[in-house]
């Protein structure tokens, strides 16, 4: 398991019967996923229907109530350490340290994926966010959207098999998303796997090889694009404010 | 030597941000020089009886500041849920203990070095030469302290009213802590050695490798997401 | 399961009855046939509850300790189920003992509690199971408050010995073990009828333990189900 990441062997994902129960209510429930390498996800659905949580559970933050998640045939286990290099998680949480500077919050979590990176590599990363003039400054005098600017660089240098999005748009900028998609498109490119929660629907329809649906729980639509693509635009319709199409 | 090299790093990143912040350390050093003003207006010790309430009061202060140390624990990591990106990461469960523990073992050190001294010259003791011998089995009960501290402080992490909880828990079984320091601490101040109070510091000891092994061991599934 | 359900709830009955009866038994030789004690007279007399209850304490305290490993081991509900089962009723029976205990100490020794080495002890366990329980009650999700709890059961089970250690060294005022002294074998020491009378209680306080421990994991077992059923019906 540990030379995936480092010799960068392709993921292919598994998901059975994944279901998680909170207290006596199902927050997902019977999910069969089969992602093959280089697969580009967008993660549609209502608020509330279980996307964050599908999310976590394949990061294996939370338990699963039943079922599996298997990385190229093997059952995936949040205790065994190697395995979770491979799965990366970009949440609005940020998970930066407000008190280190930029480039400490980078040095600091490559050398915890053991990989250790120089420091032109860190500066680099940091110029293809456009934050390098603010290097040495502390997390915490950073905007919102810059800090998510640092997230996708922090990634761009881990460069996990998975990669997990949720709904990153939220404080970009124009010019974050372009450096967004591309990083995402150019990791997809290269045999990893995307999936990407967001409600901004028409932006990631562009971009996605797959779309899929959960509403209440439930995976109701799961097929790769087409364009146009009737099919989704009748299972997503309803979800939508004023019945337009969004897949055209 | 991962986990050595893993837990080095943490480390470094907890005093590098406490350096930053300030923060526990110095409630931490407040509190603890408060308790001993607090102590002196509560019991207007007289001078020839400080010697054989200074074990207890001394420990009671490490206590009390101790815990508000494991309190803030996990704090670095509460902002922007860094725990969840520590545990999203490769990295060995069991390392992150050891880091925990180190951290507040050196914050409580360094409360303690100011501490006791300070207490010497408040309470008016003499007994200056008896400090080194003071500080060993200080350090031996610090190390229990923060050993089991560590661990129910991440076992109650989840818990409402954590900071409440955690004392509730922890001092009871602390109590073989609390004795065998208080206890040696007394032999040293009576007798100037350590001498009759050796099978205690036995028992100090024996405490600190069981709950760091069995720490070791069982952090994976205290700390499990 | 709900096939299984009377022939349980009888063996459950049976149980109980034959608790109240051995116990019925024990007190009528520990009140009645056994001879006075010869220092302290009838006062002694409490020791044919007080020694079987605290017994069984550290009876509870094991399977609490039992339990909470399967669980980290195996995952099960049915274990945790046992480690909380015995932890209710592992307070219970300390502080059953703590009050006969004082029950006790007043005539004996003039007061209701002293600090000594036996007593502190027991006040110690109760503090931490009744940490424990608090625990279990303030971590909402069940699946984490479970493996804490667990975790907490396994270190304080092992901190037992060391507590246990650190407080005889302390102090010992109380009257040395009187039954298993070393030097004469047990009932060598003990008059026959006091001896029987003990023995009979302890069985009998061993009885009424399963019998309520029993009763305690049929209501974790029902908590269970409720819990299942409701998630079976696929409330969303």
């Amino acid at each position: 398991m540990a030379f995936f990441a480092v010799l960068g062997i392709p993921l292919h994902i598994t998901i059975q019967k994944l279901s998680k129960a909170y207290g006596v209510l199902w927050a997902l429930r019977d999910l069969n996923l089969d992602l093959p390498q280089g697969e580009f996800v967008a993660l549609l659905g209502p608020n509330g229907a279980g996307k964050t949580t599908l999310l976590k559970l394949i990061a294996g933050l939370i338990p699963p109530t039943l079922g599996t998640v298997e990385l190229n045939g093997v059952p995936f286990s949040s205790t065994h350490a190697p395995s979770r290099a491979q799965i990366g998680l970009l949440t609005p949480a940020g998970h930066l340290y407000e008190n280190l500077t930029l480039r400490e919050n980078l040095q600091f979590f490559t050398s915890l994926y053991k990989q250790n990176h120089d420091s032109t590599a860190i500066d680099a990363a940091l110029k293809n966010v456009d934050l390098i003039g603010r290097a040495h400054d502390y997390v915490s005098t950073l905007s919102s959207g810059m800090k998510c600017r640092l997230s996708i660089a922090k990634w761009t240098l881990l460069r996990p098999g998975l990669l997990l999005l949720d709904e990153p748009y939220g404080v970009l900028d124009g010019s974050g998303v372009d450096l967004l998609e591309n990083f995402l498109q150019a990791h997809c490119g290269k045999g990893n796997i995307v999936i990407l929660a967001s409600h901004h629907v028409a932006r990631v329809l562009k971009i996605c090889n797959r779309a899929i649906i959960l509403h209440q729980g439930r995976l109701t639509f799961n097929a790769p694009r087409q364009q146009p693509w009737p099919d989704f635009d009748r299972a997503f319709g309803e979800f939508l404010p004023h019945g337009e199409l969004c897949s055209s | 030597m991962q986990l050595l090299r893993e837990a080095f790093l943490l480390l470094r990143k907890d005093l590098v941000l406490e350096l930053r912040r300030r923060e526990s350390l110095l409630t931490m050093f407040f509190f603890g020089t408060l308790l001993l003003f607090v102590f002196h207006f509560s019991f207007d010790l007289a001078p020839e009886r400080v010697a054989e309430m200074a074990p207890g009061l001394l420990w009671l202060a490490f206590l009390f500041t101790g815990t508000l140390g494991l309190a803030q624990l996990f704090q670095a990591e509460r902002e922007n849920q860094c725990l969840e990106a520590l545990l999203l990461s490769p990295l060995d469960r069991g390392a992150l203990f050891f880091a925990k523990v180190c951290f507040n073992f050196i914050l409580m050190l360094l409360v303690e070095i100011v501490v006791i001294p300070l207490f010497w010259i408040l309470f008016n003791l003499h007994t200056w030469n008896l400090l080194p011998q003071i500080f060993l089995i200080t350090l031996l009960g610090t190390a229990g302290f923060c050993v089991l501290g560590t661990v129910l402080s991440a076992v109650t992490l989840r818990a409402r009213a954590r900071e409440l909880l955690l004392p509730l828990v922890l001092f009871p079984l602390m109590i073989p802590v609390i004795l065998a320091t208080i206890q040696c601490l007394g032999a040293v101040l009576r007798t100037g050695e350590i001498g009759e109070a050796v099978p205690w510091l036995r028992l100090l000891l024996g405490f600190d490798v069981i709950f760091l092994t069995l720490g070791v061991l069982v952090f994976d599934w205290v700390i499990e997401v | 399961m709900a096939g299984s359900a009377q022939p349980q709830k009888q063996g459950r009955s049976l149980l109980g009855g034959l608790a109240v009866v051995v116990i019925a038994g024990g007190l009528y030789w520990g009140l009645i046939q056994a001879p006075p004690d010869a220092l302290q007279g009838d006062v002694q007399r409490i020791m044919y509850l007080h020694l079987p209850s605290i017994l069984t304490a550290y009876l509870s305290f094991f399977l609490v300790f039992i339990g909470s490993c399967l669980y980290l081991w195996k995952r099960e509900k049915r274990d945790d189920n046992l480690a909380h089962s015995a932890a209710e009723l592992g307070v219970l029976f300390t502080a059953l003992t703590i009050i006969e205990g004082s029950i006790w100490g007043k005539p004996t020794w003039g007061v209701w509690w002293t600090w000594d080495a036996r007593l502190t002890l027991t006040a110690i366990l109760l503090l931490i199971y009744t940490g424990y329980l608090m625990l279990r009650s303030l971590i909402e999700e069940e699946d984490r408050g479970a493996v804490s709890a667990a975790v907490l059961g396994i270190i304080g089970f092992l901190d037992i010995p060391l507590i246990h250690m650190s407080v005889y060294w302390w102090r010992t005022l109380h009257q040395p073990p009187s039954i298993l002294r070393p030097d004469k074998l047990p009932w060598e020491n003990i008059h026959p009828a006091m001896l029987t009378a003990l023995v009979v209680n302890f069985a009998g306080f061993l009885l009424l333990y399963f019998y309520l421990l029993s009763l305690r994991l049929r209501l974790g077992e029902i908590r269970n189900e409720i819990k299942a059923r409701r998630l079976a019906r696929g409330v969303y």
